[in-house]
């Protein structure tokens, strides 16, 4: 017998075998977590590595990967891509958004599915993403909405098996996750139907941050989503920073301090980590490029290879990205300075947020740098 | 821009959904046309509302147009941003009073379909975005507004995937299966407004746009809509005003509000 008991008809609904019942397990298994907790260096030690040995290290092949961030909010884009570069097979992907699997999935990188939610909000539907969960590119392995997975984060961070929600109650999901389970509160005298959701434990995290110390003590700015529970639940956390502060900043200003170095297996200095998405405070949704990626590469079967070619093959790093996509030096300054307006961190009076979309006819389908004007 | 074209029928959503906000209310936010709503509301008639969204932000100054529900402009000088999990819990403990949400179907009892269109699980014809946050606010908000286009590909017979539980099979179901929310109180399409009949809990017309007739309604519905007794009230418009702010200061690049070509 297996150490878990998953509903039989939840498997079947999803057509996972009783033999592929381990792809499961290593999601909800607290003990292999807290060995891996446990063993790893709990002392304040330089942790500094580069991302392509932090991917190597510890992104293995059929490893729980966790987004992070918000879809396209601060999450580690480019440190994904580089997990893409090495050839890293077999992933399993959860987050909640868990967007940025999609462009992981048509190479290998990412096979299963546990989905929350995938797309780009008004930008599209994810076309390639339905493409790979229908022809078994990727198998979904459960459905959440994004408050139960957050629960089941915030249950590891807290050091419980699981927490009740009243989320997912009378819905389909339900029937298709096979993590969770509907339960009577036990405290009520009335019957009250409640969910079990267990305390969730993937296998690796990176999360992409303002600062970090060489231990690995991380600031963020704006919305952390659920990023401080999953490195608190994760075996393995890789930091990416866009800069690495001394130690004495966090003991002098610990405002935004919200993981601990504990947690951390590698602190990789990575300013733009975050590209292709955007960094709140530091730079903006390069618009076009989003647009590019939903309305173009993800639309047909095939296109996905030039997408490929673009980010993988004819970008090293994130800085040819900026280089050789967004139009270079302009797209920093002007980048900062839309984000900083929005945020009202800038004067935004006149400060023009026009630009170009990327359409499907677009006249120059090949310039993604937003067409912007007013900086100069 | 000073035209004096009245509301096209994403614009004249977004006005009748701003109108369900009462000043001083927090109203939790989904992407897309709420997200207009809100702002609206909070420039005309409920200035001292409060938006929440599920990225996690609070009470955002007023700026530009959010271009995703976790964008710097959902947080623009917020004084906090809770995380996920806390936010949601907001709504569990009774602090957010109405949520907003969009539908790819709905059927007769406010139950929500995002997951995916046509055929099975495994075999559909599209997959959509899944839950994100619908099913959590369904779940657990006090009272709820859905919000979208209607045609019967939309308002349908049986949704092809429940994500988010309205009244599930009508009567008691929804408090049976334990859900602590309201459920939905109103929805609001291009044809008109809806509620839910107290017992049934079946959509009932509660208004219709100008021009719209009960008939042209039910052909946009694959489920017979119920009618109220007595005569059906017009959806009254937003005046030019309104239609002002809405186009010069809520969504000037008219990113949710400009009709699909």
């Amino acid at each position: 017998m297996g150490k878990f008991t998953y509903n039989k008809e939840v498997l079947a609904n999803l057509r996972i075998d009783e033999k592929e019942t381990h792809l499961l397990d290593k999601l909800l298994d607290y003990e292999s977590a807290k060995e891996a907790h446990s063993k790893k260096s709990h002392a304040a030690v330089d942790k500094r590595i580069s991302i392509k040995e932090a991917i190597n290290e510890y992104v293995k092949d059929g490893d729980i990967l966790t987004d992070t961030g918000f879809s396209y909010v601060r999450t580690p884009i480019a440190a994904y891509f580089e997990i893409i570069r090495q050839g890293i097979k077999g992933l399993q992907n959860i987050g909640s958004p868990a967007t940025s699997q999609s462009y992981m999935i048509p190479f290998g990188t990412v096979t299963h599915t546990h989905w929350s939610y995938c797309g780009a909000e008004m930008r599209g539907t994810d076309r390639n993403m339905s493409r790979c969960a229908k022809n078994g590119k990727t198998k979904v392995l459960s459905e959440w909405s994004h408050g139960s997975m957050a629960q089941g984060f915030k249950a590891a961070q807290l050091g419980v098996p699981g927490l009740y929600s009243k989320q997912l109650l009378g819905s389909d999901i339900i029937k298709y996750n096979p993590f969770v389970r509907q339960v009577d509160n036990p405290i009520k005298a009335e019957k009250d139907p409640c969910v079990f959701i267990p305390a969730l434990y993937p296998d690796v995290t990176i999360i992409h941050v303002h600062q970090a110390d060489k231990f690995g003590n991380a600031k963020i700015y704006g919305p952390i989503v659920n990023d401080v529970a999953i490195a608190a639940a994760a075996r393995k956390v890789i930091i990416t920073a866009e800069e690495i502060v001394p130690p004495s900043a966090f003991r002098n200003d610990n405002k935004g301090v919200v993981i601990p170095f504990v947690y951390v297996d590698a602190v990789v200095e990575m300013p733009y980590g975050a590209l292709m998405g955007s960094m709140p405070g530091l730079y903006y949704w390069p618009r076009r490029l989003w647009e590019k990626a939903m309305r173009h590469w993800t639309y047909k079967e095939g296109a996905m290879d030039e997408f490929y070619e673009t980010f993988i093959v004819n970008c090293k790093d994130q800085y040819d990205i900026i280089d050789k996509l967004l139009g270079g030096s302009k797209w920093l300054a002007n980048s900062r300075r839309l984000t900083k307006a929005e945020e009202y961190d800038n004067e935004d009076e006149g400060v023009d947020f026009n630009y170009k979309e990327w359409t499907r006819d677009d006249p120059n389908p090949d310039d993604t740098t937003d067409q912007f004007k007013a900086i100069y | 821009m000073t035209e004096q074209r009245p509301a096209n029928p994403l614009e004249m959503i977004a006005y009748v959904l701003s109108q369900q906000i009462k000043d001083g209310e927090v109203v939790y936010i989904g992407t897309g046309l709420p997200m207009v709503a809100g702002i609206l509301a909070k420039k005309t008639h409920a200035p001292n509302m409060t938006m929440v969204y599920e990225s996690g932000a609070q009470n955002p100054m007023p700026g530009a147009m959010p271009w995703s529900v976790g964008g710097p402009a959902t947080w623009r000088k917020s004084p906090m941003i809770l995380e996920m999990a806390y936010s949601f819990g907001q709504l569990y403990n009774g602090y957010v009073d109405k949520a907003f949400l969009g539908y790819a179907q709905i059927d007769m009892y406010g139950n929500v379909n995002t997951h995916m269109i046509g055929g099975d699980f495994h075999n559909y014809k599209n997959r959509l975005t899944g839950s994100g946050g619908n099913n959590d606010l369904s779940s657990l908000a006090k009272t709820l507004v859905l919000v979208g286009l209607q045609s019967p590909q939309k308002f349908v017979k049986n949704v092809d995937f429940i994500t988010s539980p309205g009244y599930l099979t009508g009567g008691n179901s929804r408090k049976e299966a334990g859900l602590v929310g309201g459920g939905p109180i109103a929805v609001i399409t291009s044809a008109g407004t809806y509620d839910f009949e107290p017992e049934s809990k079946r959509m009932r017309i509660n208004s219709l746009h100008p021009g719209v007739s009960p008939e042209l309604a039910q052909l946009a519905s694959g489920f017979e809509l119920l009618k109220p007794s007595g005569e059906i009230p017009v959806t009254s418009v937003p005046t030019q005003d309104i239609i002002d702010i809405l186009r010069r200061e809520v969504d000037p690049r008219g990113v949710f509000t400009s009709m699909p070509s």
